[in-house]
């Protein structure tokens, strides 16, 4: 084993995190509300010695989301979720993404206690400030509090469920004080009724993009999840500055940075490839709109629908009215712009069909690089794919992965099976479980009171 | 349904403890023919001892530990936010196969409210106020999703259908919610909601009544259960040193104390179900070994007398308690207000 060890977490997303990777014929369409799917996916995570299994949340349902990000529509509630993956599992750590812009400390600081306790020891809690301005609305309130607002009350709840955690008496009762918390926003007398949890501390992620979320990252999370970058150049720019900032706490050591990583993979290249292009085969267009016309990605704010009209604002050229399967001249690539020279090398690198042939880059291909990309993606066969997870994890870009699986269960059986036993023969992930807490995987230890 | 409804309020001691030890007692009670558990929830410091774990998180436990036996929590609208308690219970319903239930709890709690002081909300401030808006305005998120709206077509990508989901624009003298919820309509329906019957406004909208004294109980138009608290002992006489040793607590308004050997307690529960309006119990085991000893000594003189199955429950708590399924009342609102336009 190197010295650094590799982390990769399982991100559950029941419709996938493909937007039409419901409807391949490996998938699960209605995987959100079968429980037992649920646990049975986190149980083929946990015996390919995963961190954790990854739970994200949303405060807010958008139906008009149905083909362009299915998995915004529903879910079941990740602390219960957590909780029924935690008593089908005995090692793998469960990740609840709990926003505290629409929660209060005492309650989060109880939940993740209580998760702490029946998992023995193996809870974690994302904290995220929200990304949806609707949910505001499903919490008595006009509008989404801005960056400055979110993050002040996210600091302070941090503070509150950190002192609570520490307030709580131990299994026999003995220890517990109060804390008296006069802040800004709360007022909490503690202590905690809920022994301390096992880990002393749960586990803390978070994930954001501004400069508030990588100082709290920084400063507070053991787990920075971080979001797509579009160069090597940025991801090197991330990575570096999140170690940076928290050097400057005296954490470096403490913070493991994980972006998120969809991979597809096949036995052979050609079929990794072809699997991708069928995921984008059954992608619902967006209805083409003007020119100029604002619309929303939703839920994740303002952005590019997935249709000819789009790609023509993205890549600077106009490709409206074309056939999807037919490839794009190469004078007309040759007249992108910037980012549309930069997404055509990304097209490249998914696709392998190229600007000149032998096999070209097509409308549709356009098409599926135009909106935002939810996380990296690599395509190939299993060793491609595990090149490029250890390049990243060797060359200063990330500490492991959470990884997305296009498509349940079929996405996360072919990455368990095929390039998890690749990065144990390399001596980059662990082939046992050296403990049983979350802390034990993350190398972590217990934070004193 | 055979005899009465029997529902088991375990010890704090015990959910207090290892998740093996919750886990063996939910399951025996369940193999002994039990309805349902009621796992109590207080967010406040109990002197000198570590409270259990959130109700919602044990019960979300032994949803997929368990088969069969309804799981009810407590929960206070004071320290929570309605969007966030529907969709816990709704996810309790659909992770145990509609077995969840909500027991409201709404009396005045000091040391709770110390926890729970944000800049925009003061628990103790619209109490009764918030806590009757609360329960019908679960209902009404539950109802924001039709049953089959989800429509998962694989060959035509169609998802959900969209005209099954609704906003609900909920806006009440202390709580405003836009919805739709963020997850299907619970297999309940709704779940099932338990209430004190002393209280006429949360009353008015639960499934079921839950009262003390069994003497005074007054027919109702819906379930009624009545909490007693049993200690029990194969001797009356070691009954007695049981019930002493807790402090003697005396029977109240809102409980019956109970206390003897098994053909007593069973023979007095057996006499509450035949000549009162009560349609069952909410046994409030007192002590760690109060819910062995219930099942083992109590539960077979009650099977003998034919007040109890012995055979764990089928089908959803509602079902069990012989409750309705729901329809939907955002769906029936729209019904008629069309009818009307039209
Ligand atoms: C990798 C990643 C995952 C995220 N997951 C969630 C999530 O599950 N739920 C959510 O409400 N927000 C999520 N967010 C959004 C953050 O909450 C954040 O609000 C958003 O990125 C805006 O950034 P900011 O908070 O730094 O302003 C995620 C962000 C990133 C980068």
């Amino acid at each position: 084993m190197s010295e650094r060890d590799l982390h990769l977490g399982l991100m559950f997303w029941a419709t996938g995190t493909h937007a039409a990777g419901w409807r391949h014929p490996d998938a699960a369409a209605d995987a959100a509300y079968d429980i037992g799917l649920i646990q049975e996916v986190s149980r083929e995570a946990e015996r390919a010695k995963f961190d954790f299994v990854f739970l994200g949340d949303r405060l807010a349902s958008d139906p008009a989301l149905q083909h362009s990000n299915p998995a915004q529509i529903s879910r079941l509630e990740p602390y219960s979720t957590a909780m029924a993956i935690a008593a089908a599992t005995s090692h793998i750590g469960v990740v609840v993404t709990a926003n505290p812009t629409y929660s209060d400390p005492y309650s989060i600081a109880r939940l993740l206690a209580s998760l702490d306790h029946l998992s023995d020891g193996r809870a974690a809690w994302n904290l995220v400030t929200g990304a949806d301005p609707a949910a505001a609305h499903n919490f008595g309130r006009d509008a989404h509090w801005n960056t400055s607002r979110r993050y002040d009350w996210a600091e302070e709840t941090l503070r509150v469920v950190g002192a609570l955690w520490d307030s709580a008496p131990e299994p026999d009762g003995s220890g517990a004080r109060r804390i008296e918390h006069r802040g800004e926003f709360f007022s909490v007398d503690g202590p905690l009724d809920v022994a301390r949890p096992p880990q002393g501390h749960v586990v803390v992620f978070n994930a954001g993009t501004s400069d508030r979320a990588r100082e709290l990252g920084a400063r507070s999370a053991d787990v920075v999840f971080a979001g797509p970058q579009p160069t090597l150049a940025a991801r090197r720019e991330y990575y570096a500055d999140i170690k940076a900032r928290a050097a400057r706490y005296g954490r470096a050591d403490h913070v493991a940075v994980l972006p998120g990583l969809t991979p597809i993979v096949a036995p052979t290249t050609a079929e990794a490839v072809a699997l991708h292009d069928r995921l984008n085969a059954l992608l619902v267009l967006d209805p083409e709109q003007e020119i100029g016309d604002i619309v929303r990605a939703g839920g994740i704010g303002e952005g590019h629908r997935r249709n000819l009209t789009s790609a023509s604002e993205v890549f600077g050229v106009d490709v409206r009215g074309n056939d999807l399967a037919a490839a794009v001249p190469a004078d007309t690539l040759a007249a992108v712009s910037e980012e549309g020279a930069r997404r055509l090398a990304e097209i490249t690198r998914l696709t392998r069909r190229t600007v000149d042939g032998p096999d070209r880059i097509t409308y549709g291909d356009l098409v599926h690089a135009t909106p935002a990309q939810l996380s990296h993606t690599v395509v190939g066969n299993p060793e491609e794919v595990a090149d490029m997870i250890q390049e990243w994890f060797e060359e200063g870009v990330a500490d492991g992965f959470n990884i997305y699986p296009a498509y349940v269960p079929g996405a996360v059986t072919a990455f368990t099976e095929l390039v998890v036993p690749l990065l144990q023969q390399r001596g980059l992930f662990r082939k046992e479980y050296g403990g049983r807490t979350l802390r034990d995987h993350l190398g972590m230890a217990v934070p004193k009171r | 349904m055979t005899g009465p409804v029997l529902v088991y309020q375990l010890p704090e001691e015990l959910l207090a403890g290892p998740a093996a030890g919750i886990v063996a007692a939910a399951g025996q009670a369940e193999d002994a023919g039990v309805h349902a558990l009621l796992l109590g929830d207080r967010p406040a410091a109990r002197p000198g001892r570590a409270a259990p774990p959130a109700a919602v998180v044990t019960a979300s436990m032994l949803a997929v530990r368990t088969r069969r036996i309804g799981l009810v929590v407590d929960a206070a609208p004071a320290y929570c936010e309605p969007y966030n308690l529907a969709r816990m219970l709704a996810s309790l319903d659909h992770i145990s196969g509609g077995r969840a239930g909500w027991r409201m709890a709404a009396g005045p709690d000091p040391e709770a409210d110390a926890n729970h002081h944000r800049e925009d909300y003061d628990p103790a401030g619209a109490r009764e106020a918030r806590t009757v808006e609360f329960p019908p305005l679960l209902r009404d998120l539950w109802d924001t999703w039709e049953d089959g709206a989800f429509v998962h077509e694989k060959d035509t990508g169609r998802f959900i259908d969209p005209d099954r989901v609704h906003v609900l624009d909920h806006v009440g003298p202390t709580l405003q919610v836009r919805g739709p919820l963020n997850l299907a309509r619970p297999p309940q329906g709704h779940p099932v909601m338990l209430a004190p019957a002393g209280e006429p406004l949360l009353a008015a909208e639960a499934d079921v009544l839950v009262t003390g004294a069994p003497e005074r109980a007054v027919a109702a138009d819906r379930p009624l259960l009545g909490t007693v608290t049993p200690f029990v002992a194969e001797t009356a006489e070691r009954a007695r040193e049981l019930h002493a040793a807790a402090g003697a607590p005396p029977s109240d308004e809102g409980n019956a104390v109970l206390t003897g050997d098994p053909v007593q307690v069973a023979g007095q529960l057996a006499a509450w179900a035949d000549r009162t309006p009560l349609d069952g119990f909410v046994l409030r085991l007192p002590l760690p070994g109060s819910a062995e000893a219930f099942t083992d000594l109590v539960l077979p003189e009650l099977r003998a007398a034919g007040h109890c199955s012995g055979a764990p429950g089928a089908g959803t708590l509602r079902e069990q308690l012989g409750l309705a399924r729901p329809a939907n009342r955002i769906a029936a609102r729209l019904a008629t207000a069309g009818a009307k336009r039209s």
